[in-house]
């Protein structure tokens, strides 16, 4: 099956559509919030929410069936003027044409910010009071590229899977219907009762919003229709009045109406707060009852409902996210993380898979954009090998989707965050590889990053920052004075303690900014926040975690331990002090050293003498996280770099792993860029030395797929045979690139892009661009037959 | 002990899909007694360890003849005082050197080898010896093989079976697959093109197939354009697989030239200038005449 025609001129317009600011959301806000001074911050942010919906600019696209959009355009960049209208201040001047996700900035929006938006938030966003109240030794680490925290301060909350099913099965009334039911129960001369009060009605605010927001598109609709000449699209355009009619008010009674219900929650989520992160979470679990029913009721076909969700998956790839500049740079690409999650196990802990499940996995091979974010949820106990040929089929295809999860150390990352494994079996990825519970689970999930690189230069330079010259850290004593190895891993250790304090006292200080930072339509679907009487940013939620802490730069840790344990301690080939003046250098007129530093053994070739460090770092790492807690809970401990690895390299001299200075980190748990000599299986082994199940925010694996499994019937069943392998070894998660014909052309023309790129040949691994021509030329002809090696 | 013993190793490779069923380690020999002219790893052929050198990667840098013991300059391939101390090649910053071959122990590369055991458990894979010439040290390949089978792993040997034939003997009851070359049925060209008379090859491959020990069999014929993918050739080597005593298929593979880097690397000249590798529809040729040969014989 291919996409229809359809959806390849949906596609193509959506590509053709620039970036641009979207300053609307923003005045509606601003107006509304002017509108409701005197009521409470719960009530004035539901006011401007109904606001929004009752006046935002709605369109119909052309060829659309599902319809809905958080902006008044596609591809919009929204800002989130309350909690950081600073940002645009920041960069009105460059936004246009900066170099990670720029954003088109209209004259007479610029105008709008200026005029309206800034002068009405100007000393009341979140942002202004973080940068004002960020505490000193959290503020000199960030400022010299140590730790990344922002960015919680320059966009909503996100990082959370709302209770989607809610609205599909309830509808919005029958919500309201539970809301007044909690309301009959308030007693205003109870103290405590006023606020939940507030907040209830707050909640019923939103909902007759909603209510409104979808009765303006079925009456465009139905105009459209009027007007429309093509019956064909007359047709169409009646029975999206018809939908839109009946969701999300009411419960939905078909396949359509459950994708129409959900899209449009997304989008209101989306108009209350700009995030990234609001993942849609097990569709083929709760969508499949309508897809079910319609098809045995012969409503729908099967060819129809993929065409459906292909409509949809063209609308997740529609907003883009705003975020300043720096933000950007850490996650580039205007990245919404909507993350869509197929398989695992259904709540006897048995096989979850269903049809629903194959026809989103072909959505996503139909459509081939970059939302929404495709997980799979692989159950090797419980998932059928069908499910898993499917998953490897899309993984040939070279989009990078879906991430690929271990169901098992996702079923463990959520006991470990506190929740009971009955409800555990219902996880679903949230972002990159973060675990959640839709409906019932608030926290940061990446709260901040911490770089490091930095801990070994830090370790290795008593406290002094290579780039700035200043101290920033704690001192613990000159390198030249650790007498052996566990000297230089203590001051390592040091270093660590020291910068994961500094970015708890900044979690807490973001938790207390952010209380304010209320948010009734994402708390609608919070079954726990209607019975509390309390605001999802207030701890309404059924659980609630301490942040995120996310470690970026593992193989640069691990590598640079590894290498002075070898060569200065164990086989004393350089002294400390050697190592220190070459790294002070840049390895400059050292070369030999830098050369050693190199070829000293490496994470991710399965060598024991590496890994171990790995097992014991990453074990204090976690219980280091984990040792502190928050007023939500325990602090919870990740490994994702989004695209931080590179920003954050730009910040550390030159490493004792032989990476020369200001160069990217290596990204996630994965193995330094062409360090890997050994093949897939010893990277798997390799990564499986760093306890998954304990960094509960989840661990990102890239890996690189070569030719050969692309070949044929064969290298798709060892493809497979890996996957079930990473399995059993207990690693969490792998996303593949794929080294296809077209990435070895581009390595041919652009060597020293691709230096790192490993292939192999003959029975040996080569880097690709240290091959000859002809030999290279080889290669790449092989990739579209099969049948590589003759002894 | 078996497991002390000691044989020449040139590498390994770890998750390889092409020398038998599922994802395998295969355990390269050192040294081989034929010189096939089309031979992909000529790194493979002397049994003594190897200096290799990439004039074409070289910056000229010097630091190797620096760190060098014998203070060797980096293309002196052969020179006879070298020490294999692999400073050239741990201090190049261009990976232009490289050292072939190393004494290795069975216990040493049987602990390599179990390293992969959830891979070949999902992938039904296992351990390959190929070369080289697993054959020309058997009592050192057995023991590996032993070893491996103890450890619960599937074995497999890639051979010329060229060799007395009690060193096959010693092989095959611990074997669960094995893979025999056949380079050409006619006796003069087998000479010519690898050095070597085929009949005791011949000989042996008979002999094993009908030897009582239980491994499964595939012959492999590597197609090299203008020397051995004559339809007569195809023709005998087809009915010689289907008059043995056990069930053989028979695997064409196309002749490649990802070998020329390593040519370069020990100074030798391209082999066979002007040969490339036949293409998809040929191979498909090479097959069916293959097929129409021997009815019943299973030709991949």
């Amino acid at each position: 099956m291919t996409a229809t025609a359809r959806i390849e001129r949906l596609k193509e317009r959506l590509l053709a559509v620039r970036p641009e600011m979207d300053l609307e959301n923003a005045r509606l806000l601003t107006e509304g919030f002017q509108e409701a001074e005197g009521l409470p911050l719960i009530q004035r942010k539901a006011w401007a929410f109904r606001k929004q919906c009752a006046e935002k600019t709605i369109f119909i696209q052309d060829d659309e069936l599902i319809v809905g959009c958080s902006g008044s355009k596609v591809r919009g960049g929204i800002l989130c003027a309350d909690t950081c209208w600073g940002v645009l201040d920041a960069e009105l001047d460059t936004i246009s044409t900066r170099r990670y996700d720029p954003f088109y900035l209209r004259p007479e929006d610029r105008k709008l910010f200026e005029n309206v938006i800034r002068p009405y938030w100007k000393g009341r966003s979140g942002y202004e009071q973080w940068q004002r109240r960020i505490p000193e030794d959290t503020r000199l680490l960030r400022d010299n590229g140590v730790v990344y925290i922002d960015r919680k301060a320059v966009r909503g909350f996100g990082e959370t899977t709302a209770g989607y099913a809610d609205i599909i099965r309830k509808g919005v009334r029958g919500l309201m219907a539970e809301i007044e039911e909690r309301r009959a129960r308030i007693d205003l001369t109870v103290p405590g009762d006023l606020e939940k009060d507030d907040f209830l009605a707050a909640e019923l605010m939103v909902c007759e919003g909603m209510i409104l927001l979808a009765q303006r598109y079925a009456a465009l609709a139905f105009e459209m229709a009027e007007q429309e000449k093509d019956p064909r699209r007359r047709a169409e355009l009646e029975e999206i009045a018809r939908v839109c009619e009946r969701v999300p008010e009411h419960p939905a009674a078909s396949f359509r109406e459950a994708l129409q219900s959900l899209y449009f929650y997304q989008t209101c989520i989306f108009m209350e707060q700009n995030a990234a992160s609001y993942n849609p979470g097990r569709m083929d679990q709760y969508l499949f009852p309508y897809y079910d029913a319609d098809l045995k009721a012969g409503r729908l076909t099967e060819e129809e409902a993929q065409e459906l969700l292909d409509c949809l998956w063209i609308k997740f790839s529609e907003p883009c996210l705003f975020q300043d500049a720096v933000t950007a740079e850490f996650a580039a690409g205007y990245p919404m993380f909507q993350n869509v999650c197929v398989g695992g196990v259904d709540e006897n802990g048995s096989d979850a898979v269903n049809e629903l499940s194959y026809l989103i996995l072909q959505a996503t091979m139909d459509v081939q954009l970059y939302q929404p974010s495709l997980s799979v949820r692989y159950s090797m106990a419980a998932n059928p090998n069908r499910f898993l040929r499917k998953i490897a089929e899309l993984i040939r295809l070279g989009t990078g989707f879906p991430a690929f999860h271990n169901d098992d150390i996702g079923i463990r990352m959520l006991l470990n965050k506190g929740v009971p494994l009955k409800e555990a079996f219902d996880w679903n990825p949230c972002g990159c590889v973060e675990t959640n519970l839709a409906g019932r689970m608030r926290q940061y999930t990446a709260l901040a990053d911490i770089n490091l690189g930095s801990m070994i230069e830090l370790a290795l330079n008593n406290g002094i920052c290579r780039k700035s010259g200043v101290r920033i850290a704690p001192e613990v004593g000159e390198a030249t004075t650790f007498q052996d190895y566990p000297a230089f891993e203590e001051a390592v250790k040091q270093q660590i303690r020291y910068a994961v304090a500094a970015v708890v006292k900044g979690s807490h200080l973001i938790d207390d900014i952010c209380l304010e930072r209320v948010s009734p339509a994402l708390s609608l679907t919070f079954p726990a926040c209607i019975e509390k009487a309390l605001d999802y940013s207030q701890g309404g939620a059924k659980y609630n975690c301490g942040n995120g802490i996310i470690l970026i730069g593992v193989a640069d840790l691990i590598n640079s331990m590894a290498a002075v344990r070898k060569l200065v301690y164990e086989q004393k080939r350089i002294s400390m002090a050697e190592l220190v003046q070459a790294l002070a250098t840049d390895f400059a007129g050292c070369e030999h050293i830098r050369q050693l530093c190199l070829k000293a053994p490496k994470y991710g070739n399965d060598d024991e003498t590496v890994d171990e460090i790995a097992g014991r770092m990453f074990t204090f790492l976690a219980d280091e996280i984990e040792s502190y807690s928050s007023k939500f809970g325990k602090m919870t401990p990740g490994i994702l770099p989004v695209s931080g690895n590179t920003p954050f390299g730009l910040e550390v001299g030159a490493l004792p792993s032989g990476r020369h200075a200001w160069k990217p980190l290596a990204d996630g748990v994965s193995p330094s860029g062409g360090t890997d000599l050994e093949g897939p299986s010893a990277v798997l082994k390799s990564v499986a030395h760093i306890p998954h199940g304990r960094f509960v925010q989840g661990t990102l694996l890239n890996m690189k797929i070569e030719p050969a499994l692309l070949a044929d019937e064969n290298g798709l069943r060892q493809l497979m045979a890996l996957l079930k392998s990473m399995c059993s070894l207990g690693v969490y998660h792998v996303q593949f690139n794929v080294i296809d014909q077209a990435k070895l052309l581009r390595a041919q023309k652009d060597p020293d892009r691709y230096r790192g790129l490993l292939v192999r040949v003959a029975g040996y691994t080569a880097y690709f661009t240290e091959l000859g021509r002809d030999v290279q030329d080889e290669i790449i002809s092989r990739t579209t037959q099969h049948g590589i090696s003759v002894g | 002990m078996e497991n002390d013993l000691r044989g020449n190793i040139l590498r390994i490779e770890k998750s390889s899909i092409f020398d038998g069923s599922g994802l395998r380690t295969v355990v390269f020999f050192k040294g081989c007694p034929l010189r096939c002219r089309w031979c992909s790893t000529p790194e493979s052929q002397s049994f003594a360890p190897q200096r290799g050198h990439d004039t074409a990667l070289c910056a000229g840098c010097g630091l190797c003849a620096s760190q060098c013991p014998a203070k060797m300059g980096p293309d002196d391939h052969r020179a006879a005082d070298c020490q294999f101390c692999g400073n050239c090649v741990t201090f190049c910053p261009q990976h232009a050197n490289i050292i072939y071959g190393r004494e290795m122990q069975v216990s040493e590369l049987l602990e390599i080898i179990a390293k992969d055991d959830v891979f070949y458990f999902h992938s039904d894979g296992g351990l390959t010896l190929s070369g080289g010439e697993p054959l020309c040290q058997p009592e050192f390949a057995a023991a590996l093989l032993k070893g491996a089978r103890e450890l619960g792993v599937h074995t497999a040997i890639e051979s010329s079976f060229y060799a007395p034939y009690p060193a096959v003997e010693q092989l095959l009851p611990h074997l669960d697959h094995v893979f025999c070359d056949i380079k050409h049925m006619d006796a003069a060209a087998h000479l010519s093109h690898t050095g070597v008379d085929n009949q005791l090859i011949l000989e042996n491959i008979t002999a094993a197939a009908a030897s009582p020990f239980p491994f499964t069999m595939t012959a492999r014929l590597p197609l090299i354009p203008g020397l051995n993918d004559s339809a007569q050739n195809l023709t005998a080597t087809a009915r010689f697989c289907a008059t043995l005593a056990r069930p053989v298929q028979l695997e064409l593979l196309p002749y490649h030239r990802l070998g020329l880097n390593t040519y370069r690397k020990l100074g030798l000249p391209d082999p066979l200038p002007g040969v490339g590798p036949p293409s998809a529809a040929e191979m498909a040729d090479y097959r069916k005449i293959a097929a129409n040969a021997a009815p019943g014989l299973v030709v991949r």
